[in-house]
This record gives structure tokens, sequence and C-alpha cells, in this order.
């Protein structure tokens, strides 16, 4: 894939210093990435592997110890850039003294949007993370999944380009979990560009198009997901009503080829399909329960 | 009123002259050398760290963004950040300090009696108080703010957005400065009706000592009360001036007026409670007991050198020159038509005997031409410690050798100048004076616009400790940043005492000598013994002198507290200058551009995250 990069590190490298400049630890080692426009990008890694530092130092929350990051084509220390980026937070770090409209407003104005635009967008991302019955609701008040919601909202009050997302489903519900990623797979369909890290390898099989491994602060695999995960040797088939004889020959065909059949069984369906159905079904009306 | 540094006209204050620098010069000059000297540090703390090329790099980074961000700031983000310091501060019930404050006046009224001028206890304790709690809330606003935004790391969402570190600082300054303001009008105006109320008082006539009327023939043409009753702490003798009105006379700071109404007498309220005299000041100079000039008089032994005194029985006297007197000074009584100039005086008395300690000293006052020598008629005047007494001097008067002289063709040089000679009589006691100790009195400003500029005083100190306070946290943690800013603040109180330090002009010299002698228990005046040939000694003081350097640069930038007292002029009846307002108003503005720069410097090169 070669499209326009939006982010792009070279030799990236961070090390924590103690207050007397002596090296604590090596947090980042060279990362070099590139990341392009209308993808959604995975950091993938156990704690302390180096993916908060790397969407930290993309942000300028830190400073690089050697090499560069540039984002959107410009040093990633520079503030002008920060106009066409949405950060949402590993934890959403909002005023809990501010209600959701507030909260908005207070981001909007920092993006010197205009107070109709303002209003506009407000009602509008409201609406799409569902907080329409709260927005007047001090955020202190707000559950883990609502805070997570607002704190998404915030992030795309300046409808950015690039959006950085640190484990933007953790903590959150099944239910809260699906919509999180309906809405990162909806922005990549809008052409944004998403950066998210995680450490929940379910959610990002689900949605990232390519990942980054890192560990130990090295990156250790880099590309296409379907790629990544796709086993060379093994083929999988998947039918529906299929007679007992059907799958015998089947059987047959296998072995007359001299492959191995490794499984043939009915599936199950995973755990978080089967919730989401449970959930979807008994909040349907009772009268379409019935039918 | 005591006036230890005179206001001075606001161009010499601002520009100064080349050997005295003005206020602008200064600031712009301590400015450049702060940032040559940040960016001399930052470089070799840099090449220290990073090597000479790169840490070159990072220096000349820092720079550029600085020079780049710092002219680019949007009102909406900066409104935005102040609105938020708003709330927050509404959050932390900042309100509650209204009510401490209430309580603290509620209480107050006990303890505030005076025998002589209740308006000047009260407005000192109100003003006083008012500063206090201002530069508080301030303080405790302010500096925990910023250290919070990083402590949750709302910093993060804040950061990642276009807003410029100098956005963030100045928002925020702004921002507490408006509750700031708002809770500094409350207080003020609680204060001013405590003030209003506690000295608002009426009296009756007292009928029971009743005392006759008489006219100039000695007959009796009316028999009136003696006294009024006792009201709010005090009463009043009923007397009837030379132009026949009946006046409740002056006692505990205001007379009233006693209004007749065919036979019934009323009193009214009291007259000028409050008051905010306009001075016109002159030039001082002494003469010395033989009558030749001198800069200073005698010192009594008072180790506070603000007055210096004149000997009584002698040609000794303290004599004023005012410029540019003319018409518009006088002032007309309407009574009987007469134009006065209307001159006050305060006078120190020092008796180096006792004497009739209940008769006052007597003292001579004349008017003098400073280019004929024409002298008005000797008036003798007595002597009230420490009180401002009038002199008024009718504009139709006589010379020395009673002939009828004009006060303002005769009196006044051509150049427009007047002499007010004043000399003690008594032989051997003393007269002290400094130059604000006589002056012509213009008409009264409001009193309650005079209250305002006390305020606004106490608002410019509010507002430097706001800026100061949010500089420093943008670097340091929150207590870190109190104990700082408190420092700066105390240090600014004594700013005097601190730069007398620093000059090694105080007595005990510098810190660590100071030091020593604190737990050697050892007189500040004295000498060390054998201090020229001991090494340990000559050690310290050099130590002491480096340090005096650091102070002294420390000086240049420490706010002078002392000068923002626009309570001590209140409380005393006089009108604050305009010209010390906008002083205090452009010094003001000098902290919270300086803060918003150091701030941002902070702020930007810091990492935000952890």
């Amino acid at each position: 894939m070669a499209g326009e990069v939006v982010v792009e590190t070279r030799a990236l490298t961070k090390v924590y210093r103690d207050f007397w400049g002596r090296q604590k630890v090596r947090a980042l080692k060279a990362l070099d990435l590139e990341i392009y426009k209308g993808e959604i990008f995975g950091l993938l890694g156990p704690n302390g592997s180096g993916k908060t530092t790397t969407i930290k130092l993309l942000l300028g929350l830190l400073f690089p110890t050697d090499g560069q990051a540039l984002v959107l084509g410009k040093d990633a220390t520079e503030v002008s850039k920060n106009e066409r980026i949405g950060y949402l937070p590993e934890e959403s770090y909002l005023y809990r003294f501010l209600n959701a409209e507030e909260t908005l407003d207070f981001y909007g104005r920092l993006f010197n949007i205009p107070a109709e635009v303002r209003r506009e967008r407000i009602d509008k991302l409201i609406k799409l993370v569902k907080l329409e019955g709260a927005r007047k609701r001090q955020l202190r008040e707000y559950s883990k999944g609502m805070t997570r919601r607002i704190g998404l909202a915030q992030a795309l009050i300046n409808e950015p380009d690039l959006i950085l997302l640190d484990e933007p489903t953790s903590g959150l519900d099944p239910i809260g979990t699906r919509e999180m990623k309906d809405w990162i797979l909806a922005l990549r369909d809008e052409g944004k560009t998403i950066v998210m890290c995680s450490h929940l390898l379910a959610d990002v099989q689900d949605v990232c198009d390519r990942i980054a491994i890192l560990h130990q602060g090295e990156l250790k695999e880099l590309g296409r997901v379907d790629e990544l995960l796709k086993v060379e040797d093994v083929t999988q088939i998947r039918g529906r009503n299929l007679s007992q004889d059907c799958q015998n020959e089947i059987r047959d065909v296998i072995a007359r080829h001299q492959g191995e059949l490794l499984d043939m069984q009915n599936p199950t369906t995973t755990l978080e399909e089967l919730f989401l159905k449970i959930v979807r079904d008994s909040e349907e009306p009772p009268a379409a329960r019935a039918s | 009123m005591v006036l230890e540094n005179p206001v001075q006209p606001f161009l010499d204050w601002f520009l100064g002259d080349l050997s005295n620098w003005g206020a602008g010069p200064m600031f712009l000059v301590t400015l450049l050398v702060l940032a040559l000297g940040s960016v001399v540090i930052g470089l070799l703390v840099s090449i220290i760290l990073y090597g000479p090329l790169k840490g070159g790099e990072r220096v000349y980074t820092v720079v550029r963004n600085g020079l780049a961000e710092m002219f680019y700031w949007s009102p909406r983000r900066v409104s935005a950040i102040a609105r938020l310091a708003v709330q927050e501060s509404l959050r932390k019930r900042v309100l509650v300090a209204i009510v401490v404050f209430v309580i603290l006046l509620l209480f107050a009224g006990w303890f505030l009696q005076s025998e002589n001028d209740p308006a000047k206890i009260y407005f000192s304790f109100v003003l006083t108080a008012t500063a206090y709690m201002g530069v508080f809330i301030g303080l405790l606003l302010s500096v925990f703010s910023l250290p919070d935004d990083f402590k949750s790391k709302t910093i993060y969402t804040i950061v990642t957005k276009p807003v410029r570190a100098g956005d963030i600082v100045l928002g925020r300054i702004l921002g507490f400065t408006f509750v700031g303001t708002m809770l500094l009008l409350i207080m003020g105006a609680i204060s001013y009706i405590f003030v209003w109320r506690s000295l608002d008082h009426s009296h009756q006539l007292d009928e029971t000592v009743m005392q006759d009327i008489r006219d100039a023939d000695g007959e009796v043409v009316a028999t009136i009360p003696q006294l009024t009753t006792l009201d709010n702490g005090h009463r009043h003798e009923i007397r009837v001036n030379d132009d026949g009105g009946i006046v409740a006379a002056f006692a505990q700071g205001h007379e009233h007026e006693v209004l007749q109404d065919g036979d019934k007498l009323t009193v009214s309220p009291p007259l000028s409670t409050m008051r905010a005299r306009v001075p016109k000041y002159g030039s001082i100079v002494f003469r010395d007991p033989n009558g030749n000039p001198v800069a200073r008089g005698v010192s009594v032994g008072k180790e506070w050198k603000y007055r210096s005194f004149i000997q009584g029985g002698s040609q000794s006297a303290a004599i004023w020159t005012f410029d540019n007197v003319d018409e518009s000074l006088l002032i007309e009584n309407k009574r009987d038509e007469t134009e006065y100039l209307p001159l006050e005086l305060i006078v120190r008395v020092f008796r180096t005997y006792k004497a009739d300690i209940e008769t006052p000293v007597q003292g001579s006052i004349q008017l003098r031409n400073p280019e004929t020598d024409l002298k008005s008629r000797i008036e003798f005047f007595s002597a009230r410690d420490d009180y401002i007494d009038s002199q008024y001097f009718p504009r139709k008067l006589t010379d020395s050798d009673n002939n009828p002289i004009d006060l303002l063709k005769d009196l006044v040089s051509k150049e427009g100048q007047l002499e007010v000679v004043v000399q003690c009589v008594d032989r051997a006691q003393y007269f002290g004076f400094a130059m604000a100790d006589c002056f012509i009195r213009r008409p009264d400003a409001s009193p309650l616009v005079n209250f305002a500029k006390a305020m606004v005083s106490i608002w410019v100190q509010m507002v430097i400790v706001i800026a100061i306070a949010v500089a420093a946290s943008a670097l340091l943690t929150g207590p870190i940043a109190l104990m700082l800013t408190s420092s700066l603040v105390l240090l600014g109180y004594y700013k005097e005492f601190f730069v007398s330090v620093a000059r090694g002009a105080a007595e005990g010299g510098g810190p660590l000598e100071a030091l020593v002698r604190l737990v050697t228990h050892m007189n500040l005046t004295s000498p060390f013994p054998n201090e020229k040939d001991r090494f340990e000694i000559q050690l310290l003081k050099n130590v002491d002198n480096v340090i005096g350097v650091f102070m002294q640069g420390v000086a240049n930038i420490l706010p002078d507290f002392t000068q923002f007292n626009g309570s001590s002029y209140v409380a005393s009846g006089f009108d604050i200058p305009w010209p010390l307002i906008v002083q205090q108003l452009l010094t003001c503005l000098a902290f919270v551009i300086g803060s918003t720069v150091i701030g941002y410097f902070f702020l930007r090169n810091r990492e935000v995250a952890r």
C-alpha cells in the first residue's frame, strides 16, 4: 500500500531520565513507521512495550530523545499540527465539573471554531455518541462507557483527518466495545486515518487494517492484519445444510488428494455475538419478540 | 499623612533620565537580561546533556518556536481557558471567602473603637482585610490550577489541541483575575457599606444643661442646649460661629450642623465623616537657629528620619514654597463672601521639658513673598500633635506692619510662588516637619471614588500575585509553586529591607553572616573579634557579597508591594493621586506580560506527559 503518508517516524527513540539526567528506561528504540491516509493502524503490545509512548511522542506530549516524528508533514512538537488531529486519551481526561455540551463547546473554542458551527457540531456529535439524554449532566455523574463516548466526541469536534485512540475499548462492556469498533470503522469509511493502540487483541483484529507489534520498545512485526494472520497451509471450508453423506464425501475427496482433515464440526458462535444477540432480543418490544 | 516617597509625575516615573532610569526602560532591560540569561543557561545545560551540536539545535528550536508563537494567540482560545478557570474556581467554592469576610466584619465592629478619628481605623481595617483576603484567594486559586491539570492529566486534552502555551498561561491569569475582581467588588461594596453604616449616626440636643447666647452688647439673644446627646460613643459641644451659624463642634473627626426651624433645633447627620482631601504640595527647606538655610532641621534622636525638627524660640523655621499659586486655589465662604487660601498643617510636637502638658506648645505661621520678602501679619496657633489643622488665610489681609495687602497680588511672586513660614514659639520645644505636612487644600474629591481607587491598588496586588503564581505553576508542582510565590510576595512587602541586605547596608551583614550571628547569639551591630585576620569570617563575608549580587538581581523582578498601599491614603482622608493609580496599573501590566512570557517558556518546553 502506498498512499499518502500521514504519520512517519524516523529512528524515533525515547529514553526516560531521572532528575539528574541519568538514563532510567529506554522506552522506545529507533522506531521506523509509516502510516498511510485512510487506514486503521494498530499499535499492539503488552504493557510497557512503548505503545502509549509512541502515541504521546506523535502528539508532542513527550519530546523524542533521538529521531523524529512527523505528523501530517509537520514535526510532532509543532502545535499547529493539532488543528487536524483528534485524540482520545487512555482514560478520558476531561473536566468533570463540565457537562457534555460545555465540554464539547470548550474544546470547540480551543479549535477557534465559530459559535454557529460549534453548536451544529455539538448537536451532531452528541447524537452520534448517543448522549442526548445526558447532555446537561456533569461528567462526574457519567459511567465509564459514557465518559469514553464523550471522550470520542471531543476528539471529533474539529472533524480531524487523523485520529489517535489510546486504548479505545478499555473498560467498556461488550455493547460499548461493539459501538466503539463500529464508530472506528465508520470513521475510516469517511476517509479518516486512525491510529489506535491496544492490548485487546480481538479488538485490534476486528478493526485494524495494519498493525505494528511492539515489545520492550522494539518493533517486532509490521504488516496487514489479514496477511499476518493468514495460515498458508490450511484451507477453511464453511457450508450450510450439508447432509452426513455430503460430509463423508468431502472427507473422501480430501483423503484422495492426500490432504489432512483437521476439523469438521458444527462451529460455535463467539461469546460476544451470543451476548449481543441476547441483549438485543431483550431490548425488543415484547410483541416483536413473540413473532 | 505620611508621604515618604512623593508621587512622581508620570513621564519622570516612566522614562526617568540617564542616571536614574524610569520604569519603562528598566522593564525592557530586565526582560532582555532575563531572556539572554535564560538562553545562556539553557545552552549550557543542553550542551552538557546532549552535546554541542544537538544541544545548540534544541536551544535554537526553543527560541525559534518562542518567537514564532509569541504573537500568535487567539482571543477565543484565551477566553475559553479563562472561562474554564472561572468555572473551576466556582467549583472550588471560592464564594466561601465572602462568607468569611462578612463574619470578619460582623465581629470587627466590636473591637474597632477610636477616640479621635473612627473613619481612619475603619477604613484601614476593611482595606487591609480586603487586601490580605484578595492576595490570599488569588494565590490559592491560581497556584494549584495548572498542577492539578497535570495531576489529573486533563492537560493532555488541552495541549493536543492547537492551543499555544501562551494562551493557557494568559487565559488562566485572566480567568482568575476575573474571579478575583468579582470577589473584590463584592468585598469592596460590603466594606464601604460597613464603614458608612458604622460612621453614620444622629444626635439629639441634650436640654439638661443650657447656655445663653449673647450679642455684641452682652444681651442674651437666645438660650440653647450646651451639648448633644451621647450617641455612637461621643457627644458634641454646641457653638455659635462668628457668622451666626450654630454647629455641633468638631469631635471624632466630624461635626454636625444645627438646623433651626422656628424655635425648634435639630442636629443634622454628620458632615464629612469620609474625606478625600486633594493636597497641593510644595517643597520644604529649613532655617537653623541662627536663620541660615539648611536642607534638614535637627534630629531629636528618632530612628525614623522622615521628619526633621525646628527649635522653638529661635530663628529656626520650616519654609514651604508653593508654585503656581493663583485664584483657582482660593475658596469662597458663602456666608460672608470672603475668599480664603485653605492651608492645612500637620505638626509633630517634641517637648524637651514637660511643662504644663495640658497647655499646647505655641507656633506661628506667616505667608511670605519669596521675591519681595513681604510678609503677612504673624498668626499664632496652638499646636495639636499629629493633627491636621486648618489655617485659612483671607485674601484681604495685613502685612507685618499692619498695612492692608492682597494675598495674590502682594504675597505671590511673579513666578507664582508663595512661601509659608512656620516657627515654634516656645523656647526649647520642637516642631517636626516633612514636606507633606503643609499643603494647600484643593476641593475634595469624592470619597467613594477614592475608595474605589484604593480597591484598584488592592486589585493590582492580587493580579500580580495571580500572574506570578500561574507562571510558577507552569513548571513547578503546586506546593513548591505556592512556596515560591508566597516567598516573592513576602519579600515584595519587605523589598526595601531585602535590597539593603543585598547591598550589605543592613545591620548584621548578609544572609550567612546573619545566620552565624543568630546561632551564636551575637549582637547585630558589634563586629566579630579580630575579624580582619580571620579567614573564615572573610570567607563568610565574601560569599555574602556574591549572594548579595544575586539578591540584587532578584530585587529587580520583585514587586514592591509597599508601593501599592492605597489604604493609608483613604484611611488618612487623602485622595489617591491618579498618576499613582496609572503607575500601579502599568506595573501590573508589566508583571502580567513578564509572567506570561516566562510561563509560556516553562510550559512550552516541558514534557507534558510522563
